[in-house]
């Protein structure tokens, strides 16, 4: 369609006109999206340690030395009803001695002078994410040490519970930074394209005159937003790969490294993606509200 | 092409700019509406394009009543017509080609078709070596005879000429009568609004004439 390419055209002739102030909206829009971008990928990547942490977290009972068999098929069954268990594996005894002398190799004179196995047997319980709560746990755990044969309940969730709720605040603290720069970049926005709108004027008035549409008006102002916004966006999301390699390099870590677990990555592709649409969005919307209040019949 | 019926048109501040207006015009005429300053004659002009509404009455354009015309539809309306503005809104910081290209691009011509279209214009009205100057640079009369080729960019039925011959000397002014006749022989309805009695009486075609805004004579 021709008219598309005219529109286009425009839309490029209004950008090239836009100077400094086009500049001051890419800028201040890539700025917004390099804060949010941070506050994402800093969120996204605890959230993940978070989650793998969740994954691993583990129970471990221990059991009596006196327990008989049919005492433990009991725990056991008592255990494995439980809906806050998702798994359970039972480590006796000489199992346990041997792994605890794998971990000692070539210490194990240490144990010599213990004569009889220290290590009491246990069972490793792997726990439904829903109820890794400090409540739920401490009242499983209190469920666990009445049953008949349980030596002591060993569980350490406190700390992990207090980062998942840091990446909460962070994340609400990354939505309200984001909503404030993303009102700001719709402002500046806005204003450039008013600014362009005011140097057309003219030429719209004679568009209008000689029978544009309301749309053939208005759509290379759009466009334009769009453009500033998309661009702001790419460039935030170039800044933000750069300084994350840079960090990376300065520390020594390849990605996958930060932690142990598989995290310390970038924003993936959807999310840079959203990012982009994010950028063009605010671009169209600012361009919109400049656009809409001018035009007549 | 244009009737209008009990037509009245009231600015702000009760200017009464048309008082009951009853008008014909036939497709294929040349009329002329003549009358002092502040008449009322680019008011009139400017409902037939829909750039203003009337207070009352109805206007009927090529069958359609550009009173009940909703919004989406006044394009289509302006496309039909050509319009050569008293003060020739004409953009200065670009090329003639440039003025007459901005009307191809809004109609979505392509853009081959609207170059020659440009380049047949400017030959029509004897600019062709200008094409690439800016209005600054050109006298009033090669501005005005700029804004007819631009009015005339959309092959329109109707050609509205809101005081075509504004400051020309007499030469010249008969020039551009004699080019607006020639269009209207080529079919175009032609409505010239002109201050301009001299060249009204010389020409003797129909001729409307407006005084503060109501029909006070109408001849032959
Ligand atoms: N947009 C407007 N708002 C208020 N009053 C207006 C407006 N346009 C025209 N008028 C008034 O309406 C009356 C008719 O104006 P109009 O421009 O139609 O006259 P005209 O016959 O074209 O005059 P001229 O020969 O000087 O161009 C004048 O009194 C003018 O001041
Ligand atoms: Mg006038």
């Amino acid at each position: 369609m021709e008219r598309l390419r005219y529109i286009l055209q425009d839309a490029l002739v209004n950008i090239r006109r836009s100077g400094w102030g086009g500049l001051a909206s890419i800028g201040t829009i890539a700025v917004s999206f390099v804060i949010v971008g941070i506050f994402l990928i800093i969120t996204r990547n605890l959230g993940a340690v978070v989650a793998e942490w969740k994954e691993q977290f583990q129970v471990t009972v221990f059991l009596e030395d006196g327990i008989t068999a049919e005492q433990l098929a009991l725990v056991k069954k008592r255990i494995q009803s439980e809906r806050a268990v998702r798994a359970m594996t039972y480590t006796s005894k000489e199992e346990a001695l041997q792994s605890f002398k794998r971990e000692l190799k070539g210490k194990e004179s240490l144990l010599e002078g213990l004569g009889e196995n220290p290590i009491p047997a246990s069972l490793q319980l792997r726990i439904h994410e829903a109820y890794q709560t400090p409540e739920a746990l401490r009242q499983f755990a209190a469920f666990l040490t009445r049953l008949e044969g349980v030596e002591d309940v060993l569980y350490g969730q406190e700390w992990v519970d207090r980062v998942a709720s840091a990446v909460r605040v962070l994340r609400l603290l990354g939505l309200s930074v984001g909503l404030a720069l993303g009102m700001a970049s719709l402002l500046i926005v806005s204003n450039t394209i008013r600014l362009a709108v005011y140097a057309r004027a003219e030429e719209i008035e004679i568009m209008r005159l000689v029978g544009a549409t309301k749309t053939h008006i208005r759509a290379p102002f759009l466009l334009e937003g769009m453009i500033q916004g998309g661009l702001g966006a790419g460039l935030a999301l170039l800044l933000l790969f750069g300084a994350y390699r840079a960090t990376l390099w300065q520390l020594q870590l390849t990605p996958g490294q930060i932690f142990g677990v598989g995290v310390g990555s970038f924003l993936d592709p959807r999310w840079a993606t959203a990012m982009l649409l994010a950028g063009a969005s605010v671009g169209a919307f600012g361009s919109l509200i400049s656009v809409g209040r001018f035009l007549r019949a | 092409m244009i009737q209008l019926f009990h037509v009245y048109k009231t600015y702000a501040r009760d200017v009464e700019a048309l008082v009951d207006i009853n008008l014909h015009i036939q497709k294929g005429e040349f009329v002329f509406i003549a009358g002092p300053s502040g008449a009322g004659k680019t008011t009139l002009l400017r409902l037939i394009f829909r750039d203003e509404l009337p207070t009352s009455g109805q206007i009927l354009v090529n069958g359609r009543n550009v009173v009940k015309l909703p919004d989406r539809a006044i394009p289509h309306l302006r496309r039909s017509i050509g319009v050569i503005f008293q003060d020739f809104k004409l953009l200065r910081d670009r090329t003639i080609f440039d003025n007459l290209a901005l009307v191809y691009r809004v109609l979505g011509i392509p853009s081959a078709t609207g170059k020659r279209k440009v380049a047949n214009l400017l030959k029509l009205v004897g600019l062709s070596h200008k094409v690439q100057m800016t209005p600054y640079r050109l006298s009033g009369g090669e501005q005005q005879r700029v804004a007819i080729a631009r009015a005339l960019m959309n092959d329109p039925l109707l050609l509205l000429a809101d005081e075509p011959t504004g400051d020309l000397d007499a030469d010249l002014s008969m020039d551009v009568m004699r080019l607006l006749g020639d269009i209207n022989a080529r079919g175009t309805t032609v409505v010239v609004a002109t201050h301009d009695l001299d060249v009204v009486r010389e020409l003797g075609r129909r001729t409307i004439v407006l005084k503060a805004g109501r029909l006070v004579e109408e001849h032959p």
